[in-house]
């Protein structure tokens, strides 16, 4: 699951992650993506940028 | 003392400070980062958790959660009649029942009081499967930023100099420190460099413009000089939506006033004065 906050400055950052992905699946640009949903700070950028998802490997384990 | 505001919303503010020391704008900046009270989701009951995150995961989860917050409506813990036992007054209470599939958001977190229901809607806290299932109880109490980042009201909270520009007359107007500028604060005006007014409080003293000048070849002393103001600051405060700015501002700068207000009755009570 993405983090809820920013481990840096705590601004919750996990509503973006839903658009954040869609977007970038379609091929946009991460910039412009992070741009337009006002992550304005590196920190929070990389938040997103650098997550991997793996719920939905782990489902099967339960 | 002075404060101008160039934006204040219910999130974000941004003024300058005019008129204080380096260490009185450090204090407020501490105050509103620490000792801002807000309310988060410290203790979880977990009655059923068949999901990919362990009980541990998902409580910490939870706590991170924005609460909307009156500070009016609840006390800390420590300073209610209930002694620790949770009543209304020092506790919101929530409860969360969710079966999947299904993504389960901040919005399915059930408030016993709306006023306290999270400051966001959609904060993920956990994705469901088909057949997996979270039901809890969570109790959110009053703490500071001091104890646990998830009761810090602001996000980002700093503040900088005041930037001090000056280009004296052996200014050129070669125009290399504008180049240089990484917020493009200069501009030229009849063969001189100077300063976009509007744009001056966006300088970042980072001094490349110096630098662009001495290259330039105008001698060992640059024509332009960053300096700073001591006496005024640019701060920068925005919220995570527990509380509108305006409040976490004025809490700090009460804080501030109580501190200080003890420290001169503990120094009265040493020293003996004001008794007789």
């Amino acid at each position: 699951m993405i983090p809820v906050r920013c481990f840096t400055c705590g601004k919750v950052v996990s509503t973006a992650w839903k658009e954040f992905k869609e977007r970038r699946d379609a091929g946009e640009d991460p910039k412009r993506i992070l741009d337009d949903l006002g992550l304005e700070r590196y920190c929070c950028r990389r938040m997103l940028l650098t997550h991997k998802e793996v719920v939905e490997d782990l489902n099967p384990y339960q | 003392m002075e404060i101008a505001f160039s934006r204040l919303d219910e999130r974000v503010a941004k003024f300058t400070l005019i008129g204080v020391s380096t260490s009185f704008a450090n204090m407020l900046r501490r105050a509103m980062i620490s000792e801002v009270p807000t309310l988060a989701i410290e203790d979880v009951r977990i009655y059923d958790n068949t999901s990919v995150l362990f009980d541990e995961m998902l409580a910490h989860r939870l706590g991170l959660i924005p609460l909307r917050t009156d500070l009016k409506r609840y006390k800390p813990r420590s300073e209610c009649t209930c002694e620790d036992a949770g009543c209304p007054v020092c506790t919101a209470t929530y409860t969360l029942s969710v079966e999947g599939p299904k993504t389960v958001r901040s919005s399915d977190l059930i408030p016993q009081d709306p006023d306290a229901a999270p400051a966001e809607e959609g904060i993920p806290i956990i994705e469901l499967a088909r057949d997996q299932k979270v039901v809890l109880e969570a109790q959110a109490i009053v703490g500071t930023g001091k104890e646990h980042a998830k009761w810090q009201a602001t996000t980002a909270c700093g503040y900088k100099n005041y930037p001090v520009i000056a280009i004296d007359e052996r200014c050129d107007g070669c125009g290399m420190c504008i180049d240089e500028c990484p917020r493009n604060v200069l501009e030229t005006a009849q063969g001189k460099v100077r300063v976009i007014e509007e744009r001056q409080e966006l300088c970042s003293l980072c001094r490349l413009c110096e630098r662009a000048c001495l290259a330039g070849g105008i001698g060992t002393e640059p024509a332009i000089h960053i300096g700073t103001d001591a006496e005024r600051f640019i701060f920068v405060v925005e919220g995570d939506g527990s509380i509108p700015v305006r409040e976490i501002i004025e809490r700090a700068l009460q804080y501030i006033q109580k501190s200080s207000d003890d420290l001169v009755d503990v120094m009265n009570e040493i020293t003996g004065e004001g008794t007789e």
